[in-house]
């Protein structure tokens, strides 16, 4: 429970620094016997404390079977991504004072998408062999600078790839992807921002053949567009924004074969001719005429509550000349694909996440199970 | 001038109502319209606008994405407001991402009206502000004004909040609530008269934008929520955006035909899903043309016996 900072400590510096009392819950797993058990740990510790200093001092001074994985303590290595309250944070980037003042005491757990190896330590294996599946090299192809010279990135082509740049392979993007929960084989945040910090690479000679790789099954158009890995990502990377720019740069290669692509240009069709989604051609425009022949009895359902609007005549916003010409304009602007995304001051900076320390409730979290109730209602 | 409950007047709000409202969603559209002056809101609905581009153009052309969504918020300041009312959670995001690019690069806006002004757009200062209805309700005034004009009350019902994601994340670009512990529909469930019910997935994906194109992996996403919220023993669903009613309502039958085909003990869902304006609707006393639950796929009925009994 907080304490006024009152006990003087030795910190690591050999000055005197005031400290608070710390209470973490940590869900422990035995890896032998499969057991989990939730186990509230309290000590004193100094108020500038992270995360992980407190994981240490358990470590130290409490019970030294803890196991968690760190190496840098400055958010560079990406080795100490884990839960806090459902969320995955890097422990080494998350501050304990504010949550010792509101006396909140915080539940710590594994990396979500990822199987446990033994209490708050996950298996990266999976994470790797996606990461590996980009193949996260440049490959050659591109255009050789003359003998002797350098060869000249422009700052508008570097813009594209800055975020994606960025990445420490923490994996906390992928704790809470509702896509890969749904369908563990997707390639997922991480490995596809990694696949965007190559596509979009002036030295790399393979682009298209990349985009054909990441427009496969498990890949750019399986994403459902949750945004966990924007909210979650300590270093500001935007993973969801990356998909975006494959999906961008995919279809200004022509590469649109995937129902995803397919349903994305309807949109682009839909406003330039009418204004508003032609939502009733969507079906057969993504999936095609059979398939969606085979899904006329649901269909018909639908059209029984005036859930299939009618095509035609066609609701067509007024002045919707103004939005076909905006499009001819744009195009001959030229910003297609990954360019179009990195405009503007919030493409390309690093824009802290809404914090609201001190609204915490204490959901008690299982290890890679979902957060059990929260409490409700209860107003910031 | 028209007259809230209370007797203050109204707010003059600029609505873009967005695809889904006018087609496939009519019922949130007239229940939005029919609630707006007992919350303290007058809608001056947006007429010459298009589609926000439901992220797709913003995936697909990204620059055409921009300059739709820049032409919308325009023609929203030209109507003297400083808010731009939404009824949806997409059209939320996208509003309010490309306002954000716009209001922080003078040279990017510069641009973007330049290329409006040609096509004979007013060209758009960056002064207005996107705000979803339930933010305009859950505080304040409107908040205030919600509690007296629900004065039916929903005697009890059971009523699981689903928030789905575009009205939390990214925080940065949306930031009203706490992404992880939002607490604006449970707000409004209990000002109604509402029993809240608590499940972990409320605040995640329903599925929808890959429903299409990823059936499979869309409805497991889609069964979570409406599972929890059964087991929980919710009466019924309340959301905040079209897109997630769809999903809830319209892919449900397709979601108890895929589960009876894993598992032939499946207990079908009969969860009904109500709009966010029709749940508030029912407590406000509309009629039933302007809530018109007859257009949910899921019946709405052992909800309404419900409140009736
Ligand atoms: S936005 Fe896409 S990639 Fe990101 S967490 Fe959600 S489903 Fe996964
Ligand atoms: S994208 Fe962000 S969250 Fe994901 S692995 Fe890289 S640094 Fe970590
Ligand atoms: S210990 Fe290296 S990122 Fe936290």
């Amino acid at each position: 429970m907080p304490s006024e900072p009152t006990a003087a400590a030795a910190s690591t510096n050999g000055a005197l620094s005031p400290t608070m009392d710390v209470a973490v819950k940590i869900w422990r797993v035995d890896p032998e016997t499969g057991e989990r058990a939730l186990k509230t740990y309290e000590v004193e510790a100094p108020e500038w404390v992270t995360l992980l200093d407190v994981l240490d001092i358990i470590k130290d001074r409490v019970d030294g079977t803890l196991a968690y994985r760190k190496s840098c303590r400055m958010m560079i290595c990406g080795s100490c991504g884990m839960r806090m309250d459902g969320a995955a944070v890097l422990a080494c980037k998350t501050r304990m004072a504010d949550i010792v003042a509101a006396g909140h005491v915080p539940v710590i757990s594994p990396m979500g998408n990822l199987p446990i190896v033994k209490d708050l330590v996950v298996d990266m294996g999976p994470f790797w062999s996606k990461m590996r599946a980009m193949k996260p090299w440049l490959q050659p192809g591109y255009e050789e600078p003359p003998e002797g010279k350098e060869y000249h990135v422009s700052q508008e082509r570097m813009n594209v790839i800055h975020k994606e740049a960025l990445c420490i392979n923490c994996g906390c993007c992928v704790s809470e992807c509702n896509s890969m929960e749904s369908d563990p084989d997707f390639l997922g945040p991480a490995a596809l921002a990694k696949g965007m910090r190559f596509v979009g690479d002036a030295r790399d000679g393979a682009d298209v053949e990349r985009l054909e790789e990441y427009n496969s099954e498990h890949g750019i158009w399986d994403c459902t567009r949750c945004y966990f890995c924007n909210e979650r990502c300590p270093k500001g990377v935007d993973p969801r924004d990356a998909i975006a720019k494959l999906g961008a740069e995919s279809i200004k290669h022509g590469i649109d074969r995937d129902m995803g692509a397919k349903h994305a240009k309807w949109f682009v069709k839909s406003a330039e001719t009418t204004g508003w989604l032609r939502e009733t051609e969507l079906v057969p425009k993504t999936q095609g005429v059979v398939s969606s022949i085979m899904q006329i009895k649901f269909a018909m359902g639908l059209a029984r509550r005036g859930k299939v609007p009618p095509p035609f005549p066609p609701h067509v916003a007024a002045d919707v000349k103004e939005a076909r010409a905006l499009r001819d304009i744009v195009q001959q602007q030229g910003r297609e694909g990954a360019l179009g995304h990195v405009q503007g001051e919030r493409a390309l900076s690093y824009i802290e996440h809404h914090t609201t320390a001190g609204n915490r409730h204490a959901p008690e979290i299982t290890p890679g199970e979902e957060p059990v109730n929260r409490d409700v209602g209860e107003r910031p | 001038m028209s007259a809230a409950t209370n007797g203050t007047a109204l707010r003059k709000v600029a609505y873009y109502k967005g695809c889904l409202a006018s087609l496939s969603a009519k019922e949130l559209d007239t229940s939005t319209r029919a609630l707006a002056p007992k919350v303290g809101l007058e809608l001056d609905e947006l007429e010459s606008v298009t589609c926000c581009g439901a992220g797709d153009i913003h995936e697909a052309e990204p620059d055409y994405y921009l300059h739709l969504n820049a032409r919308i918020l325009a023609y929203g300041e030209a109507t003297g407001s400083d808010t731009l009312m939404t009824v949806c959670n997409v059209c939320t995001l996208n509003l309010r991402q490309a306002n954000h690019m716009l209001q922080n690069d003078e040279a990017l806006l510069a641009r973007v009206n330049a290329n409006l002004e040609a096509v004979g757009v007013p060209p758009y200062s960056g002064a207005i502000e996107v705000k979803h209805l339930l933010w305009l309700i859950a505080e304040g005034e409107g908040y205030e004004l919600l509690k007296q004009a629900a004065h039916k009350g929903l005697k009890g019902l059971r009523v699981a909040p689903f928030y789905g994601c575009q009205i939390l994340r990214p925080s940065k670009l949306l930031g009203f609530e706490d992404p992880d512990r939002p607490w604006s529909l449970e707000a409004i469930i209990e000002a109604c008269g509402g029993e809240v019910v608590d499940y972990p997935a409320k605040i995640k994906c329903c599925g929808f934008p890959i429903i299409q194109a990823r059936e499979e992996t869309a409805l497991r996403e889609l069964m979570q929520p409406i599972a929890q919220a059964r087991d929980a023993g919710a009466d019924a669903m309340v959301t905040p955006c079209p897109l997630c009613h769809l999903s809830l309502d319209a892919w449900q039958s397709k979601l108890n035909a895929s589960e009876r085909r894993e598992n032939p003990r499946h207990e079908d869902f009969h969860m009904p899903i109500l709009h966010l304006s029709q749940l508030i609707g029912v407590a406000a006393g509309l009629e039933a043309s302007e809530l018109k639950f007859k257009r949910h796929v899921v019946s709405v009925k052992p909800v309404l016996e419900k409140l009736e009994a």
